[in-house]
């Protein structure tokens, strides 16, 4: 008995050091390429394999052969000509790519989808596959060969690139996994084809895009909402993250593959998962993640919009500052790599706004806007691509110009108003404020997003502001004026000038538009006369003709003037309040 | 205890088949042009008056050949290939294709395929390079040759590296000229699933 005993401790004593050794054998197994898909032979775990072939490394490597090439490669030159990533397909590519050559020609050997998988230099016939399989099947690993949605292969990435293109490191620092080859990047850079350590084959992990950030470093990024939201799909719509693994379920594991995708990519220019420019924004944004005051498809859906569906193909980040072909994008006003919930006070750009090119109050291009008004100038400053909404005898397309702070009159949107005695600013707003763009051209309705993407009211007006005559006063049908100007310190039938005589007895009395007398944006200096334009009086030149060849207001100091007009019939010959 | 050893010994190297080089290419006493009634090894050796040009060359009987060979080179590849040394050259002998194997035909002559490696090298298994501890520590995709095992329950550098620091890959890391294990191509190792490859190789 005691001898048995001592046999069961000896068997102990000798067994658990061969169950660990096999636990380690088998870890490391678990990162071999036997177990991955990259093994074809028969003992292979993927579903494309071979029926006979028991060897594994021979699909790509024979130690003998009279034409293989480093690495002892086993395959013919796929010989095929690609139509690559270039300067043609992203204006922002700053590298100068060729032919796919080195490994990424290996892989493509497979890869492109011309060469049996079976079809190796050492054996005399094809290698068989189950289910008939001969070349790679249709599927998001053949990649064919065209190569202008697929991340770059084959370029030099030396410092000399780095420095061109600020957003890319310097690659002297590429010590970690991702590897370049002979100083080129290339296929191999992000895949280890023998090892599987992550999935598809990658050197590391894109959970946070923290393979991508090996080469990228973007502006900003830290500090962007699309790095750091823990937001995850809402369940209301389709699922935006069925290209990544499972387990990346916020916006901030996703990061990079929220947008973009570095193989296969819909939107060939910088690699877009979508070519519909805002389809990669409101696949988010439309409530699935982005839900409440962030699901912009909601706006998108009102009558007056900045409509991004409307134009595809058109805008391009390397684009000028001022905007030159009519169209817009969501990345005309946001730099989704920037972006976040900051918030600011006019005029400094909130951050929703960060890192977006701009056009300054010189007209000059800024290549990060500082003010909101600067990212709106890019389209609505000298190339106007949109035309005055109401005619006046003053006419400015140009908003830039409207708004100079040299101007005789303006609201104070590039710099604090001019005029020292504004009656009924609601509180907080004094003479000293200044304004946003956005504060009148914003998306209409309680809880909606800041900015102008969507209104049921024209000139995606945030609140309803009627400029049709004869419309009965109340605090609806001017409540875009009413939010700033106290209704009450206007529209009253007492008090002074500036409340009865003027206010109440022309929008409550003859039900005339706050439009009809006041331009909303301001009068150049250029084009406007002294004393005749300031309190933004730029007639309606619908409504108000003149009398006896003129047709002018003349300030008068102390909140008095007089107008020389004809309007509802009524004449004025230098009326006088 | 000394039972229990030889019954180790016997377990470890029980899943290898001994084999013979009666019938395999080696076996050159039907060959043609081999001289009738040499024998099998006549080729190769000769019980006297060996050639000694080549260090350890075992009772060498055939001419060495002395080409310049161009060898393998790859940007990935951390081990320094020199042109082979060793018994390598006593293999590449007949298989370099530059000297007759025997009765005035050379390798290419007598349908060698693949075996044929000719003088470019650089399409064949690098040989005559020094794997060490060392190298595998400077290509991670090398297993340490002193840790791994190599054949049976040898470590590689024990069963499989030459040379007196056991640390030289040659051709007869992976082929063993008299079939001494029975495997196609001579190999030493059984290849199903790479095992052979899979032996160094850290893939």
């Amino acid at each position: 008995m005691k001898r048995y005993l001592f046999n069961f401790g000896h068997a102990i004593f000798t067994t658990i050091p061969v169950i660990i050794l096999l636990c380690v054998v088998s870890g490391s197994r678990a990162q071999s390429i036997v177990n991955t898909k990259h093994n074809l032979s028969v003992s292979g775990p993927g579903s494309i394999k071979s029926t006979s072939e028991s060897e594994i490394c021979i699909f790509c490597h024979t130690p003998h052969s009279d034409k293989a090439k480093a690495p002892l490669w086993n395959r013919r030159d796929p010989g095929s000509t690609y139509i690559l990533y270039n300067s043609s397909t992203s204006s922002t590519l700053h590298a100068t790519t060729g032919q796919p050559d080195g490994a990424s020609q290996l892989c493509l050997s497979c890869h492109d989808g011309t060469i049996a998988l079976g079809s190796v230099l050492s054996r005399p016939t094809e290698i068989s596959f189950a289910r008939g399989i001969s070349t790679m099947p249709e599927g998001k690993t053949r990649l064919g060969k065209d190569l202008s949605n697929d991340h770059p292969v084959s370029f030099t990435f030396n410092s000399s690139l780095s420095a061109v293109n600020t957003e890319l490191k310097d690659p002297s620092g590429l010590t970690g996994l991702v590897k370049l080859s002979g100083g080129k990047l290339q296929c191999t850079s992000c895949h280890d084809p023998h090892k599987n350590l992550t999935y598809d084959f990658l050197v590391a992990t894109t959970e946070n895009s923290t393979l991508c950030l090996n080469c990228h470093q973007i502006n900003n990024w830290a500090f962007s909402s699309h790095r750091n939201s823990t937001a995850t799909w809402t369940g209301r719509g389709p699922n935006p993250w069925t290209h990544t693994p499972e387990s990346f379920n916020t916006v901030s594991k996703n990061a990079c593959e929220n947008c973009h995708s570095p193989h296969n990519a819909g939107g060939k220019a910088q690699l877009m998962n979508y070519h519909v420019e805002e389809s990669n924004c409101l696949t988010c944004h439309s409530g699935s993640v982005a839900s409440g005051g962030r699901n912009i498809q909601v706006q998108l859906s009102k009558t007056y919009k900045h409509n991004v569906n409307a134009y595809t193909g058109i805008h391009d980040p390397g684009e000028p500052a001022l905007v030159r072909a009519k169209h817009v994008e969501c990345s005309d006003c946001h730099n989704p790599h920037s972006s976040n919930a900051d918030d600011a006070s006019a005029p400094n750009v909130k951050g929703s706004m960060y890192g977006v090119k701009g056009v300054n109050n010189s007209g000059m291009p800024v290549s990060s806007a500082q003010y909101e008004y600067e990212i709106c100038f890019r389209c609505h400053s000298s190339n106007a691509v949109t035309g005055a909404a109401t005619s006046r005898q003053v006419i400015q397309t140009d908003k830039r110009l409207q708004f100079a702070s040299n101007n005789i009159s303006y609201h104070p949107v590039e710099t604090k108003g001019r005029n020292m005695d504004v009656p009924g600013l609601i509180s907080p707003l004094t003479v000293n404020s200044m304004i946003y763009c956005s504060d009148c051209h914003a998306s209409n309705g309680v809880g909606s997003p800041a900015g102008p993407h969507g209104s049921v009211y024209p000139q995606i007006l945030k609140e309803q502001y009627s400029k049709a005559e004869n419309v009965n006063e109340s605090a609806g049908a001017y409540a875009l004026c009413y939010s700033c100007h106290s209704r009450s310190e206007y529209i009253q039938d007492n008090g002074d000038n500036v409340r009865r005589k003027i206010h109440y007895k022309h929008v409550v009395g003859v039900k005339t538009s706050c439009s009809t007398c006041h331009d909303p944006h301001g009068i150049s200096v250029t084009q406007g006369i002294p004393g005749r334009n300031s309190h933004l009086i730029n007639f309606s030149t619908g409504v108000v003709s003149p009398f006896n060849g003129n047709l002018y207001y003349q300030e008068e100091g102390n909140r008095t003037g007089r107008c020389y007009l004809t309007c509802h019939g009524v004449q004025h010959n230098g009326f006088s309040y | 205890m000394k039972q229990l050893f030889v019954t180790i010994c016997f377990l470890a190297l029980a899943p290898f088949v001994f084999g013979q080089i009666t019938g395999t290419g080696h076996d050159f006493s039907g060959a043609t042009w081999n001289q009738p009634a040499a024998g099998k090894c006549n080729v190769c050796h000769t019980p006297h008056n060996a050639i000694t040009t080549v260090n350890d060359a075992p009772l060498w009987n055939h001419a060495v050949s002395n080409p310049t060979y161009q060898v393998y080179s790859s940007g990935t590849m951390q081990a320094v290939v020199s042109s082979p040394t060793g018994n390598s050259r006593l293999c590449l002998s007949c298989h370099d294709n530059t000297i007759e194997v025997g009765g005035g035909l050379k390798i290419g002559d007598i349908g060698g395929g693949y075996a044929n490696v000719g003088t470019n090298l650089s399409d064949d298994h690098p040989i005559s390079f020094t794997y060490n501890s060392l190298l595998a520590t400077q290509d991670l995709g090398l297993k340490d040759p002193a840790i791994a095992t190599g054949i049976g329950t040898l470590h590689i550098n024990q069963s499989m590296l030459f040379g007196t620091n056991h640390d030289q890959m040659e051709c007869a890391s992976c082929h063993d000229v008299h079939n001494g294990y029975g495997f196609d191509h001579l190999l030493v190792k059984d290849n199903v699933g790479s095992a052979l490859c899979l032996t160094c190789h850290s893939k």
